[in-house]
């Protein structure tokens, strides 16, 4: 197989220092890049520490023993955390705690990652512009970032990963405290980036369903299901305790079923369904 | 059940970027939601409900007493919150340390307390984490943290600003539990959130806020059943309603339940 277009996690299994048990148990992944992969799971379930080891950021900054092997393209963070830095976009679950605290402005925030890559002045104005238009941001550019409200934060957290334009997105529950509108649009938004894997945790498991192409779950740091939206929740366990999509509990209070027997996941599965039973 | 006016209601930011200007409005009901945009103005009212910020003009009376004239302690006992952002609301050493502190501007008698904190800490599952420091906590744990801060006060109005944020589904039901046993017991509960479908499925009423104003109060029916203020204000109906239109039905849902009762004849 092609290992510079693949995600490749082998035997994987991390525990932070001073922790007795593993807190992610034997993970094998073997799967594409450039795709949109939604993390679901509990609390604790081990969401949070996967992200931090697709970034790097466990063991480089958070000390872990970790065994196994993580190459994504043939790369892994372990061999050269700087230059696999810059191909990353993250996203912490806590916006606040993201803030560099050395920007006056949202503005200057904004432009923090493109001065330090020697971004010319040109480029920034445009591309602090275009994403602060894009994440709603406009009226907030000249105001403190300590003063944002939570939403409006987010929206800053996700906006500094994105100025890049990293080929690796990895964003922890990043609309939990997004509007509606705004939520809706950045997943939309995630289905126009080409040639960009995304890693994105959250618990919208009906906007994970219309956009991802593939699901994971963990459950007490074990990765307990992967495959496409319909397969991982037309085959839920009650122990995972995860609740089904909207799409899915429609159908089947309806009784609307998909060619074998399974129930639609995401809108226009639903449609497919409705039209086949009406 | 208490009820809470505000009159010409007025505030702005030192940098005037933002005015909140509310010239009447009633909170009465036993649970309601607060939704709107990000920011709308929605946590910027709770700080002026619970005092931590100060309005340039107005008034806010809680039962006809202006919420001033309230001693602290007293205070405390009418009204509680739960920030947005529980980094903002904790900072003792450890969990019981947390819940203790919160009660001990309202009760002097340790022991009862400490009793008390066992008590609340049990009820959102917390127990096992008492003597932790609330730093060492996930987020989702300190979310839990601050609803049992103020469940130990016990006031006759709780705030919650986006409790469900970063909750797994057994915890957003065992808030849920809690809510509807506050409110069936004589609290009011106002809750901020951004999640429709729990609004239409769990509230009664519903207050919508956008620019610093508040511009609808009623049923979720009736705000999910009219499209053209939705859109006014910014906000999307229940999925449930999103799929019913897609499949060529624009009625008003309020869950998948609630299709299934209108949809399948008996
Ligand atoms: N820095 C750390 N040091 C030690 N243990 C940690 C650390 N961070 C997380 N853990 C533990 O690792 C396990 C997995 O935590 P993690 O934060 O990855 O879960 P999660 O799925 O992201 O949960 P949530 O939904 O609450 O965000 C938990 O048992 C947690 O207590
Ligand atoms: N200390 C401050 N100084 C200046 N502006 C502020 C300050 N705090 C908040 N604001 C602004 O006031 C407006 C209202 O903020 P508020 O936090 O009340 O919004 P919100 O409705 O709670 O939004 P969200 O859904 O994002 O939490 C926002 O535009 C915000 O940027
Ligand atoms: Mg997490
Ligand atoms: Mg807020």
């Amino acid at each position: 197989m092609d290992e510079d277009k693949r995600i490749v996690l082998e035997n994987l299994n991390v525990r932070y220092s001073g922790m007795e048990t593993s807190q992610l148990k034997n993970i094998n992944i073997n799967t594409p890049i450039g795709q949109i992969i939604g993390i679901v799971g509990n609390s604790h379930s081990g969401k949070s520490t996967l992200c931090r080891v697709l970034a790097g950021i466990i063991p480089k900054i958070i000390s872990a023993t970790i065994s196994g092997t993580y190459t994504i393209a043939g790369r892994s963070p372990m061999d050269d955390w700087t230059a696999f830095n810059t191909s990353t976009g993250v996203v912490l679950q806590n916006p606040a705690g993201q803030l560099s605290g050395l920007a006056d402005t949202v503005a200057d925030e904004l432009a923090f990652d493109l001065i330090n890559q020697g971004t010319s002045a040109d480029v920034i104005s445009k591309r602090v512009a275009n994403v602060a238009a894009q994440m709603g941001l406009t009226d907030q550019l000249r105001q403190k970032p300590e003063s944002l409200s939570g939403g409006q934060m987010q929206r800053l957290a996700i906006a500094t990963a994105i100025i890049t334009q990293p080929q690796i997105l990895i964003m922890d529950d990043p609309t939990s405290e997004m509007d509606p509108v705004g939520r809706q649009q950045f997943f939309h938004w995630l289905t126009t980036v080409k040639d960009t894997t995304v890693f994105i945790v959250s618990s919208e498991i009906d906007d994970l369903c219309e956009v991802a192409d593939s699901i994971w779950i963990m459950s007490e740091g074990e990765l307990v299901s992967q495959g496409s939206p319909q397969d991982v929740f037309n085959h839920l366990s009650p122990e995972w305790q995860i609740p089904t999509p909207t799409v899915y509990q429609m159908a089947e209070k309806m009784n609307w079923r998909l060619t074998g027997d399974v129930f639609p996941v995401a809108a226009e599965e639903l449609k497919e369904a409705f039209d086949a039973t009406n | 059940m208490p009820q809470i006016e505000l009159h010409n209601l007025q505030f702005a930011y030192p940098e005037k970027s933002f005015n909140l200007n509310v010239e009447q409005h009633l909170f009465s009901d036993s649970m309601t939601a607060i939704v709107g945009q990000n920011g709308a103005g929605k946590s910027t009212i709770f700080k002026l409900l619970t005092g931590l910020l100060k309005q340039d003009a107005g008034r806010i009376t809680i039962d006809g007493v202006v919420l001033n004239d309230f001693k602290p302690s007293e205070r405390l006992k009418k009204i509680g919150i739960t920030f947005q952002n529980p980094d903002d609301q904790l900072f003792n050493a450890t969990v019981k340390r947390e819940v203790e502190w919160s009660l001990s501007q309202v009760n002097s008698d340790k022991d009862q307390n400490a009793a008390r904190a066992v008590e609340v800490l049990k009820k959102v599952g917390l127990a096992d984490k008492s003597d932790e420091n609330p730093y060492d906590l996930s987020l989702s744990e300190r979310k839990l943290l601050t609803i049992a801060t103020v469940l130990a006060v016990d006031p006759e109005i709780y705030l919650f600003d986006e409790p469900m944020m970063s909750l797994d589904w057994p915890s957003k039901r065992m808030v849920t539990d809690i809510f509807r046993e506050l409110s069936a017991t004589g609290h009011q509960v106002i809750t901020i959130t951004h999640d429709m479908d729990w609004v239409a499925e769990e509230f009664h009423s519903v207050t919508v806020m956008e620019h610093g104003e508040i511009k609808f109060s009623g049923t979720p029916r009736d705000l999910f059943g009219d499209r053209e203020l939705l859109q006014r204000v910014g906000l999307l109906p229940p999925k449930i309603m999103e799929l019913a239109e897609m499949l060529g039905d624009s009625k008003t849902y309020l869950s998948p339940q609630d299709y299934q009762n209108q949809n399948i004849v008996q």
